[in-house]
Protein backbone atom coordinates (compact mmCIF):
# COMPACT_ATOMS: atom_id res chain seq x y z
CA UNK A 1 0.00 0.00 0.00
CA UNK A 2 3.07 2.41 1.12
CA UNK A 3 5.24 1.45 -1.87
CA UNK A 4 2.23 1.56 -4.46
CA UNK A 5 1.86 5.25 -2.97
CA UNK A 6 -1.78 4.31 -1.94
CA UNK A 7 -1.31 5.46 1.29
CA UNK A 8 1.02 7.72 3.73
CA UNK A 9 0.02 6.08 7.43
CA UNK A 10 -1.04 2.38 7.20
CA UNK A 11 -2.92 1.22 10.63
CA UNK A 12 -2.56 -2.74 11.40
CA UNK A 13 -4.92 -4.20 14.51
CA UNK A 14 -5.66 -7.35 15.76
CA UNK A 15 -8.22 -7.58 18.97
CA UNK A 16 -10.09 -10.58 20.38
CA UNK A 17 -11.94 -11.20 23.49
CA UNK A 18 -10.69 -15.43 23.27
CA UNK A 19 -10.85 -15.81 26.78
CA UNK A 20 -14.02 -14.34 28.13
CA UNK A 21 -16.18 -14.65 25.37
CA UNK A 22 -17.65 -18.07 23.69
CA UNK A 23 -15.52 -17.47 20.11
CA UNK A 24 -13.14 -20.18 20.52
CA UNK A 25 -16.17 -22.98 21.06
CA UNK A 26 -17.86 -21.53 18.15
CA UNK A 27 -14.43 -21.84 15.97
CA UNK A 28 -14.27 -25.32 17.26
CA UNK A 29 -17.09 -25.87 16.01
CA UNK A 30 -16.76 -24.72 12.54
CA UNK A 31 -13.71 -25.52 11.92
CA UNK A 32 -12.21 -29.01 11.38
CA UNK A 33 -14.79 -29.99 9.43
CA UNK A 34 -14.90 -33.74 8.65
CA UNK A 35 -11.86 -34.03 11.21
CA UNK A 36 -14.07 -33.92 13.80
CA UNK A 37 -15.77 -37.27 12.95
CA UNK A 38 -12.61 -38.76 14.55
CA UNK A 39 -12.47 -36.61 17.42
CA UNK A 40 -9.59 -34.07 16.07
CA UNK A 41 -10.36 -30.41 17.26
CA UNK A 42 -8.18 -27.33 16.80
CA UNK A 43 -4.74 -26.00 15.94
CA UNK A 44 -3.02 -27.68 18.94
CA UNK A 45 -3.72 -30.90 17.43
CA UNK A 46 -2.61 -30.41 13.89
CA UNK A 47 1.02 -28.66 15.07
CA UNK A 48 1.09 -31.60 17.24
CA UNK A 49 1.18 -34.03 14.51
CA UNK A 50 3.88 -31.98 12.93
CA UNK A 51 5.93 -31.65 15.99
CA UNK A 52 5.38 -35.62 16.19
CA UNK A 53 6.32 -36.50 12.42
CA UNK A 54 9.32 -34.04 13.70
CA UNK A 55 10.18 -36.19 16.47
CA UNK A 56 10.27 -38.91 14.22
CA UNK A 57 12.49 -37.24 11.80
CA UNK A 58 14.97 -35.55 13.81
CA UNK A 59 16.26 -35.10 17.43
CA UNK A 60 13.14 -33.33 19.35
CA UNK A 61 10.52 -33.75 21.72
CA UNK A 62 10.18 -31.86 25.59
CA UNK A 63 13.88 -32.15 26.02
CA UNK A 64 14.38 -29.00 23.42
CA UNK A 65 11.03 -27.64 24.21
CA UNK A 66 11.19 -27.45 27.70
CA UNK A 67 14.13 -24.76 27.23
CA UNK A 68 11.65 -22.43 25.00
CA UNK A 69 8.62 -22.60 27.52
CA UNK A 70 11.14 -21.85 30.53
CA UNK A 71 13.36 -19.17 28.87
CA UNK A 72 10.46 -17.31 27.61
CA UNK A 73 8.60 -17.40 31.09
CA UNK A 74 11.75 -15.60 32.26
CA UNK A 75 10.95 -13.02 29.82
CA UNK A 76 7.27 -12.54 30.81
CA UNK A 77 8.31 -12.24 34.71
CA UNK A 78 9.98 -9.30 33.75
CA UNK A 79 7.10 -8.15 31.97
CA UNK A 80 3.73 -6.30 33.81
CA UNK A 81 1.65 -6.94 30.85
CA UNK A 82 2.63 -10.40 30.76
CA UNK A 83 -0.25 -12.75 31.41
CA UNK A 84 2.31 -15.17 33.68
CA UNK A 85 4.41 -12.12 34.90
CA UNK A 86 3.94 -13.26 38.85
CA UNK A 87 4.36 -16.85 37.98
CA UNK A 88 7.86 -18.46 37.25
CA UNK A 89 7.79 -21.53 35.49
CA UNK A 90 11.06 -24.51 36.23
CA UNK A 91 12.00 -26.92 33.98
CA UNK A 92 10.07 -29.70 36.63
CA UNK A 93 6.76 -27.21 36.25
CA UNK A 94 6.97 -27.73 32.61
CA UNK A 95 7.25 -31.72 32.53
CA UNK A 96 4.68 -31.56 35.54
CA UNK A 97 1.94 -29.50 33.35
CA UNK A 98 -0.79 -31.65 32.26
CA UNK A 99 -0.81 -33.73 28.68
CA UNK A 100 -2.75 -31.91 26.45
CA UNK A 101 -2.71 -33.96 22.97
CA UNK A 102 0.57 -35.54 23.04
CA UNK A 103 3.42 -34.98 22.39
CA UNK A 104 2.13 -31.41 23.92
CA UNK A 105 1.91 -30.15 27.88
CA UNK A 106 -0.35 -26.98 28.59
CA UNK A 107 3.01 -25.20 28.97
CA UNK A 108 3.63 -25.79 25.10
CA UNK A 109 0.66 -23.95 24.35
CA UNK A 110 -0.14 -20.20 23.95
CA UNK A 111 -1.90 -18.60 26.19
CA UNK A 112 -5.76 -17.75 24.49
CA UNK A 113 -6.36 -13.60 25.73
CA UNK A 114 -8.67 -10.98 25.76
CA UNK A 115 -7.04 -7.64 24.51
CA UNK A 116 -6.22 -6.17 21.33
CA UNK A 117 -2.91 -4.58 19.64
CA UNK A 118 -1.86 -2.56 16.85
CA UNK A 119 0.75 -0.29 15.27
CA UNK A 120 1.48 2.01 12.68
CA UNK A 121 3.53 2.09 9.21
CA UNK A 122 4.45 4.71 7.20
CA UNK A 123 7.72 6.08 5.40
CA UNK A 124 11.24 6.49 6.86
CA UNK A 125 10.95 10.48 5.84
CA UNK A 126 7.21 10.84 7.51
CA UNK A 127 8.70 8.59 10.46
CA UNK A 128 11.56 11.30 11.49
CA UNK A 129 9.16 14.13 12.74
CA UNK A 130 7.12 11.85 14.98
CA UNK A 131 7.27 11.09 18.14
CA UNK A 132 9.49 7.67 18.90
CA UNK A 133 12.37 6.91 17.53
CA UNK A 134 11.25 4.96 14.25
CA UNK A 135 12.06 1.28 13.57
CA UNK A 136 13.11 0.82 10.01
CA UNK A 137 11.93 -2.21 7.94
CA UNK A 138 15.14 -3.82 6.31
CA UNK A 139 13.52 -6.33 4.65
CA UNK A 140 10.43 -8.51 4.77
CA UNK A 141 9.73 -11.63 3.12
CA UNK A 142 6.72 -14.24 2.46
CA UNK A 143 6.65 -17.65 1.40
CA UNK A 144 2.92 -19.64 1.64
CA UNK A 145 3.17 -23.40 1.33
CA UNK A 146 -0.62 -23.35 2.00
CA UNK A 147 -1.03 -26.95 1.73
CA UNK A 148 -2.44 -28.26 5.22
CA UNK A 149 -1.34 -31.04 7.00
CA UNK A 150 -3.02 -33.82 4.41
CA UNK A 151 -0.60 -32.60 1.67
CA UNK A 152 1.73 -30.68 3.17
CA UNK A 153 5.82 -31.48 2.26
CA UNK A 154 6.82 -29.12 5.19
CA UNK A 155 6.97 -32.04 8.00
CA UNK A 156 9.39 -33.56 5.11
CA UNK A 157 11.73 -30.54 4.69
CA UNK A 158 11.30 -27.41 5.26
CA UNK A 159 8.55 -24.42 6.49
CA UNK A 160 7.83 -21.18 4.29
CA UNK A 161 9.72 -19.92 7.10
CA UNK A 162 13.25 -20.66 5.20
CA UNK A 163 12.76 -18.92 1.84
CA UNK A 164 10.50 -16.49 3.36
CA UNK A 165 13.43 -15.74 5.41
CA UNK A 166 15.76 -16.13 2.50
CA UNK A 167 13.78 -13.25 0.78
CA UNK A 168 13.46 -10.98 3.79
CA UNK A 169 17.57 -11.38 4.66
CA UNK A 170 18.29 -10.28 0.77
CA UNK A 171 16.18 -7.39 1.14
CA UNK A 172 18.01 -6.34 4.14
CA UNK A 173 21.41 -7.37 2.66
CA UNK A 174 22.70 -8.69 6.43
CA UNK A 175 23.33 -12.01 7.75
CA UNK A 176 22.15 -14.48 10.92
CA UNK A 177 25.70 -13.12 12.07
CA UNK A 178 24.02 -9.45 12.36
CA UNK A 179 20.81 -10.43 14.44
CA UNK A 180 20.53 -9.39 18.33
CA UNK A 181 17.45 -10.84 18.99
CA UNK A 182 14.20 -12.60 17.99
CA UNK A 183 10.63 -12.05 18.09
CA UNK A 184 9.44 -15.18 16.98
CA UNK A 185 5.66 -16.25 16.65
CA UNK A 186 4.72 -19.03 19.19
CA UNK A 187 1.86 -20.89 19.14
CA UNK A 188 3.61 -23.60 20.18
CA UNK A 189 6.41 -24.26 21.38
CA UNK A 190 7.64 -26.49 18.94
CA UNK A 191 7.18 -23.14 16.17
CA UNK A 192 10.02 -21.67 17.81
CA UNK A 193 12.23 -24.81 17.70
CA UNK A 194 11.20 -24.94 13.71
CA UNK A 195 11.53 -21.21 12.96
CA UNK A 196 14.49 -21.02 14.13
CA UNK A 197 15.82 -24.17 12.38
CA UNK A 198 14.44 -23.11 9.15
CA UNK A 199 16.15 -19.47 9.66
CA UNK A 200 19.25 -21.08 10.05
CA UNK A 201 20.32 -21.06 13.50
CA UNK A 202 21.06 -24.83 13.91
CA UNK A 203 20.42 -27.75 11.92
CA UNK A 204 17.77 -30.33 12.40
CA UNK A 205 18.27 -31.99 15.69
CA UNK A 206 20.64 -29.69 17.24
CA UNK A 207 17.71 -27.30 18.68
CA UNK A 208 17.87 -28.95 22.04
CA UNK A 209 22.25 -28.19 22.49
CA UNK A 210 21.17 -24.76 20.37
CA UNK A 211 18.50 -23.92 23.46
CA UNK A 212 20.43 -25.13 26.59
CA UNK A 213 21.90 -23.33 28.88
CA UNK A 214 19.95 -19.95 28.59
CA UNK A 215 20.41 -18.86 25.10
CA UNK A 216 17.30 -17.50 24.86
CA UNK A 217 16.98 -15.96 28.63
CA UNK A 218 17.66 -12.98 30.00
CA UNK A 219 20.96 -12.43 29.93
CA UNK A 220 21.74 -15.25 26.92
CA UNK A 221 23.36 -15.21 23.72
CA UNK A 222 20.22 -14.87 21.67
CA UNK A 223 16.68 -13.54 23.73
CA UNK A 224 14.10 -15.05 21.66
CA UNK A 225 10.11 -13.77 22.92
CA UNK A 226 11.04 -10.86 25.30
CA UNK A 227 7.87 -10.27 26.10
CA UNK A 228 7.13 -13.83 27.18
CA UNK A 229 5.70 -14.17 23.41
CA UNK A 230 2.25 -15.99 22.98
CA UNK A 231 2.89 -18.47 25.30
CA UNK A 232 3.35 -16.56 28.46
CA UNK A 233 2.76 -12.37 27.57
CA UNK A 234 -0.77 -12.81 25.49
CA UNK A 235 -2.07 -13.92 22.29
CA UNK A 236 -2.31 -11.38 19.61
CA UNK A 237 -0.93 -13.06 16.82
CA UNK A 238 1.73 -12.30 14.98
CA UNK A 239 1.59 -8.17 16.94
CA UNK A 240 3.20 -9.64 20.27
CA UNK A 241 6.16 -10.39 18.37
CA UNK A 242 6.50 -7.56 16.24
CA UNK A 243 4.99 -4.83 18.39
CA UNK A 244 7.69 -6.21 21.38
CA UNK A 245 10.24 -5.98 18.35
CA UNK A 246 9.38 -2.19 17.86
CA UNK A 247 9.59 -1.53 21.97
CA UNK A 248 13.03 -2.92 22.06
CA UNK A 249 14.43 -0.93 19.49
CA UNK A 250 12.90 1.95 20.77
CA UNK A 251 14.43 1.24 23.96
CA UNK A 252 10.73 1.64 26.16
CA UNK A 253 10.84 -1.97 27.02
CA UNK A 254 11.31 -0.73 31.20
CA UNK A 255 12.30 -4.15 33.20
CA UNK A 256 13.28 -6.23 30.30
CA UNK A 257 14.68 -3.93 28.02
CA UNK A 258 17.32 -5.68 26.37
CA UNK A 259 20.99 -4.11 26.49
CA UNK A 260 23.10 -3.55 30.22
CA UNK A 261 20.15 -3.96 32.27
CA UNK A 262 19.13 -7.99 31.11
CA UNK A 263 22.75 -8.57 30.66
CA UNK A 264 21.97 -9.26 26.70
CA UNK A 265 23.29 -6.92 23.41
CA UNK A 266 21.50 -3.49 23.10
CA UNK A 267 19.67 -4.57 20.19
CA UNK A 268 20.59 -3.06 16.74
CA UNK A 269 18.78 -5.51 14.86
CA UNK A 270 15.95 -7.74 15.27
CA UNK A 271 14.35 -10.88 13.28
CA UNK A 272 10.72 -11.41 13.24
CA UNK A 273 7.72 -14.02 11.87
CA UNK A 274 4.54 -14.85 12.00
CA UNK A 275 2.90 -17.91 10.66
CA UNK A 276 -0.58 -18.71 9.86
CA UNK A 277 -2.37 -21.41 9.08
CA UNK A 278 -0.97 -24.98 10.42
CA UNK A 279 2.40 -23.57 9.25
CA UNK A 280 1.12 -22.89 5.88
CA UNK A 281 1.62 -19.36 5.53
CA UNK A 282 4.76 -17.52 6.87
CA UNK A 283 6.35 -14.25 7.31
CA UNK A 284 9.57 -12.60 8.16
CA UNK A 285 10.69 -9.46 8.88
CA UNK A 286 14.11 -7.51 9.79
CA UNK A 287 13.56 -4.33 11.86
CA UNK A 288 16.36 -1.67 13.18
CA UNK A 289 16.83 0.98 15.17
CA UNK A 290 17.12 4.09 13.21
CA UNK B 1 -27.51 -46.76 22.21
CA UNK B 2 -27.58 -43.88 19.78
CA UNK B 3 -24.03 -42.52 18.06
CA UNK B 4 -23.30 -38.61 19.85
CA UNK B 5 -19.97 -37.68 17.88
CA UNK B 6 -20.43 -35.43 14.91
CA UNK B 7 -21.38 -37.29 11.80
CA UNK B 8 -19.50 -36.32 8.43
CA UNK B 9 -21.40 -33.48 6.47
CA UNK B 10 -21.53 -34.60 2.80
CA UNK B 11 -20.56 -31.55 0.38
CA UNK B 12 -20.54 -32.27 -3.18
CA UNK B 13 -16.80 -32.25 -3.03
CA UNK B 14 -16.62 -34.63 -0.63
CA UNK B 15 -20.16 -36.52 -0.93
CA UNK B 16 -18.44 -39.82 -3.40
CA UNK B 17 -15.65 -40.53 -0.56
CA UNK B 18 -18.65 -40.59 2.05
CA UNK B 19 -20.60 -42.46 -0.16
CA UNK B 20 -17.86 -44.72 -0.51
CA UNK B 21 -17.07 -45.46 2.75
CA UNK B 22 -20.66 -46.35 3.45
CA UNK B 23 -19.52 -49.19 1.30
CA UNK B 24 -16.38 -49.65 3.12
CA UNK B 25 -14.34 -48.70 0.05
CA UNK B 26 -12.03 -45.79 0.02
CA UNK B 27 -12.71 -44.31 -3.21
CA UNK B 28 -10.45 -41.40 -4.67
CA UNK B 29 -9.90 -39.19 -7.87
CA UNK B 30 -7.31 -39.89 -10.06
CA UNK B 31 -6.48 -37.36 -12.80
CA UNK B 32 -6.92 -38.74 -15.84
CA UNK B 33 -4.39 -36.79 -17.39
CA UNK B 34 -1.23 -36.74 -14.70
CA UNK B 35 -2.30 -39.48 -12.20
CA UNK B 36 -2.20 -37.68 -9.34
CA UNK B 37 -4.32 -38.99 -6.21
CA UNK B 38 -6.51 -35.95 -5.50
CA UNK B 39 -7.10 -35.54 -1.47
CA UNK B 40 -8.59 -33.91 -0.29
CA UNK B 41 -11.51 -34.58 -3.29
CA UNK B 42 -11.51 -31.36 -5.34
CA UNK B 43 -12.83 -30.48 -9.20
CA UNK B 44 -9.59 -30.33 -10.50
CA UNK B 45 -5.99 -31.45 -9.71
CA UNK B 46 -3.97 -29.14 -7.98
CA UNK B 47 -0.96 -30.33 -10.34
CA UNK B 48 -2.23 -29.95 -13.86
CA UNK B 49 -5.27 -28.29 -13.29
CA UNK B 50 -7.51 -30.78 -15.25
CA UNK B 51 -11.02 -31.99 -14.94
CA UNK B 52 -10.61 -35.12 -15.78
CA UNK B 53 -10.59 -38.00 -13.06
CA UNK B 54 -11.28 -41.74 -12.10
CA UNK B 55 -12.32 -43.30 -9.74
CA UNK B 56 -9.90 -45.58 -8.01
CA UNK B 57 -10.02 -47.73 -4.68
CA UNK B 58 -7.56 -48.18 -1.96
CA UNK B 59 -6.14 -51.49 -0.80
CA UNK B 60 -6.51 -49.80 2.63
CA UNK B 61 -3.05 -50.55 3.32
CA UNK B 62 -0.91 -47.57 4.85
CA UNK B 63 1.61 -46.49 7.72
CA UNK B 64 1.17 -44.15 10.26
CA UNK B 65 2.94 -40.69 9.09
CA UNK B 66 2.08 -39.24 12.33
CA UNK B 67 -0.22 -39.23 15.10
CA UNK B 68 -1.18 -37.46 18.51
CA UNK B 69 -2.82 -39.03 21.68
CA UNK B 70 -5.28 -36.92 23.00
CA UNK B 71 -5.35 -36.93 26.82
CA UNK B 72 -8.43 -34.10 26.86
CA UNK B 73 -10.88 -33.26 24.61
CA UNK B 74 -12.93 -30.54 24.05
CA UNK B 75 -16.08 -32.77 22.86
CA UNK B 76 -17.87 -34.40 25.57
CA UNK B 77 -18.85 -37.45 23.64
CA UNK B 78 -15.32 -38.27 23.13
CA UNK B 79 -14.60 -38.32 26.53
CA UNK B 80 -15.32 -41.31 26.97
CA UNK B 81 -12.30 -43.02 24.92
CA UNK B 82 -9.45 -41.09 26.45
CA UNK B 83 -6.62 -41.25 25.55
CA UNK B 84 -7.29 -41.84 21.80
CA UNK B 85 -5.23 -41.53 18.79
CA UNK B 86 -5.68 -39.28 15.98
CA UNK B 87 -3.24 -40.06 13.15
CA UNK B 88 -2.36 -39.17 9.41
CA UNK B 89 -1.95 -42.48 7.81
CA UNK B 90 -0.20 -42.53 3.89
CA UNK B 91 -1.75 -45.01 1.92
CA UNK B 92 0.07 -46.89 -0.75
CA UNK B 93 -1.65 -45.17 -3.28
CA UNK B 94 -0.41 -41.47 -1.70
CA UNK B 95 -2.86 -39.80 0.11
CA UNK B 96 -2.56 -39.08 3.72
CA UNK B 97 -5.89 -39.28 5.68
CA UNK B 98 -7.04 -38.35 8.67
CA UNK B 99 -8.40 -40.99 11.48
CA UNK B 100 -7.75 -43.07 14.63
CA UNK B 101 -5.86 -45.96 15.29
CA UNK B 102 -7.59 -48.36 16.67
CA UNK B 103 -7.06 -52.30 18.33
CA UNK B 104 -3.82 -51.51 20.06
CA UNK B 105 -2.43 -49.27 23.02
CA UNK B 106 -1.88 -45.24 22.42
CA UNK B 107 1.70 -46.16 23.79
CA UNK B 108 2.14 -49.18 21.27
CA UNK B 109 1.49 -46.68 18.35
CA UNK B 110 4.74 -45.74 16.25
CA UNK B 111 5.49 -43.50 13.12
CA UNK B 112 5.48 -45.54 9.72
CA UNK B 113 4.18 -48.18 11.78
CA UNK B 114 2.01 -50.81 9.01
CA UNK B 115 -1.54 -50.44 9.58
CA UNK B 116 -5.29 -51.65 8.06
CA UNK B 117 -8.65 -49.97 7.42
CA UNK B 118 -10.65 -50.91 10.28
CA UNK B 119 -14.38 -50.28 9.16
CA UNK B 120 -16.60 -48.54 11.66
CA UNK B 121 -20.57 -48.44 11.03
CA UNK B 122 -21.57 -46.27 13.49
CA UNK B 123 -25.02 -45.22 12.30
CA UNK B 124 -27.35 -46.66 9.56
CA UNK B 125 -25.32 -45.01 6.07
CA UNK B 126 -22.21 -44.28 7.73
CA UNK B 127 -18.82 -45.74 7.87
CA UNK B 128 -15.71 -44.78 9.06
CA UNK B 129 -12.55 -45.78 7.88
CA UNK B 130 -10.48 -45.85 11.28
CA UNK B 131 -6.45 -48.49 11.19
CA UNK B 132 -5.49 -50.81 13.12
CA UNK B 133 -2.22 -51.96 13.10
CA UNK B 134 -1.24 -54.45 10.50
CA UNK B 135 0.56 -57.59 12.07
CA UNK C 1 12.47 -5.51 -4.00
CA UNK C 2 14.75 -2.37 -2.97
CA UNK C 3 12.56 -1.66 -0.03
CA UNK C 4 15.44 -1.69 2.20
CA UNK C 5 14.65 0.95 5.06
CA UNK C 6 12.37 3.20 3.04
CA UNK C 7 9.53 2.17 5.80
CA UNK C 8 9.23 2.39 9.19
CA UNK C 9 7.07 1.44 12.43
CA UNK C 10 6.16 4.55 14.39
CA UNK C 11 3.86 3.87 16.98
CA UNK C 12 2.20 0.98 19.13
CA UNK C 13 -1.32 0.29 20.61
CA UNK C 14 -1.61 -1.43 23.75
CA UNK C 15 -5.07 -2.45 25.79
CA UNK C 16 -5.73 -4.11 29.01
CA UNK C 17 -5.04 -7.93 28.32
CA UNK C 18 -5.40 -11.14 29.38
CA UNK C 19 -8.60 -11.62 31.08
CA UNK C 20 -10.58 -8.59 30.60
CA UNK C 21 -14.34 -9.60 31.17
CA UNK C 22 -17.30 -7.75 29.59
CA UNK C 23 -15.76 -6.64 26.19
CA UNK C 24 -16.51 -6.88 22.47
CA UNK C 25 -13.48 -7.79 20.12
CA UNK C 26 -14.10 -4.63 18.10
CA UNK C 27 -13.97 -2.66 21.53
CA UNK C 28 -10.46 -4.01 21.59
CA UNK C 29 -9.33 -3.18 17.64
CA UNK C 30 -10.99 0.69 18.12
CA UNK C 31 -8.73 0.92 21.93
CA UNK C 32 -5.58 -0.40 20.00
CA UNK C 33 -6.13 1.53 17.21
CA UNK C 34 -6.39 4.70 18.84
CA UNK C 35 -3.75 4.06 21.38
CA UNK C 36 -1.24 3.68 18.56
CA UNK C 37 -2.20 6.62 16.37
CA UNK C 38 -1.61 8.84 19.61
CA UNK C 39 1.59 7.08 20.84
CA UNK C 40 2.57 7.29 17.04
CA UNK C 41 1.86 11.09 17.86
CA UNK C 42 -0.60 11.06 14.48
CA UNK C 43 -4.66 12.16 14.10
CA UNK C 44 -6.83 9.79 12.95
CA UNK C 45 -7.04 11.72 9.55
CA UNK C 46 -3.69 11.01 9.04
CA UNK C 47 -4.67 7.46 8.89
CA UNK C 48 -5.12 6.30 4.94
CA UNK C 49 -4.46 2.70 5.32
CA UNK C 50 -6.07 -0.25 7.37
CA UNK C 51 -5.34 -3.93 7.50
CA UNK C 52 -7.00 -5.45 10.21
CA UNK C 53 -5.25 -9.35 10.93
CA UNK C 54 -6.21 -12.61 10.07
CA UNK C 55 -9.22 -13.26 13.22
CA UNK C 56 -11.64 -15.73 14.99
CA UNK C 57 -15.13 -16.60 14.77
CA UNK C 58 -17.27 -13.20 16.16
CA UNK C 59 -18.53 -14.50 19.70
CA UNK C 60 -22.22 -14.79 19.92
CA UNK C 61 -24.42 -11.78 19.35
CA UNK C 62 -21.18 -9.79 18.21
CA UNK C 63 -20.49 -8.56 14.72
CA UNK C 64 -17.74 -10.02 12.57
CA UNK C 65 -14.86 -7.18 12.21
CA UNK C 66 -13.77 -6.33 9.00
CA UNK C 67 -11.59 -3.75 8.46
CA UNK C 68 -14.37 -1.22 7.39
CA UNK C 69 -16.45 -1.85 10.68
CA UNK C 70 -13.08 -0.57 12.60
CA UNK C 71 -12.40 2.30 9.80
CA UNK C 72 -16.54 3.12 10.65
CA UNK C 73 -16.32 2.89 14.72
CA UNK C 74 -12.68 4.76 14.39
CA UNK C 75 -14.07 7.70 12.02
CA UNK C 76 -11.51 6.88 9.36
CA UNK C 77 -12.19 7.60 5.49
CA UNK C 78 -8.94 5.29 4.69
CA UNK C 79 -7.46 5.18 0.98
CA UNK C 80 -6.87 1.11 1.28
CA UNK C 81 -8.80 -1.45 3.65
CA UNK C 82 -7.48 -5.31 3.26
CA UNK C 83 -7.62 -8.16 6.08
CA UNK C 84 -4.57 -10.24 6.66
CA UNK C 85 -4.00 -13.33 5.71
CA UNK C 86 -0.50 -13.57 7.50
Amino acid sequence: MLDAGLCNYVLVSYGHNGRSSDSFLRMMADMGGDDQVFGHFGAASCYALAARRAMHTFRTGPETWKHIAVGQRKWANLNPRAMFQRQPMSLDDYYNSRMTVEPFRLFDNCLISDGGRAYIVTSAERARDLRHPPVLIMGTGQHNPASDLQTADFMTGSTGAKKAAERAFAVAGIGLGDIDACEIYDCFTYTVEITLQDYGFFGPGEGEEWFKGGTIEPGGRMPVNTSGGLLSEAYFMGLTPLTEAVMQLMGRCGERQLGPQTNTRTPQIILCSDNGGILQTHACHILRRA
Amino acid sequence: MSYDKPLPVKNPDTAAFWEGCRQHELRFEQCGQCGYIRWPPAMLCPRCHSRQAERIVSGGRGTVFTYVVYRETPHPAFRGDLPYVVALVELEEGPRLLTNIVGCLPEQVRCDMPVVVAWEDVAEEVSLPKFRPAF
Amino acid sequence: MGTKDKYAIVGVGYTPQGSVRGRTTLSFHLEACANAIEDAGLTGKDIDGLICYRHFPAATGEPDVTPYLVAQYLGLDPAHLSQDAN
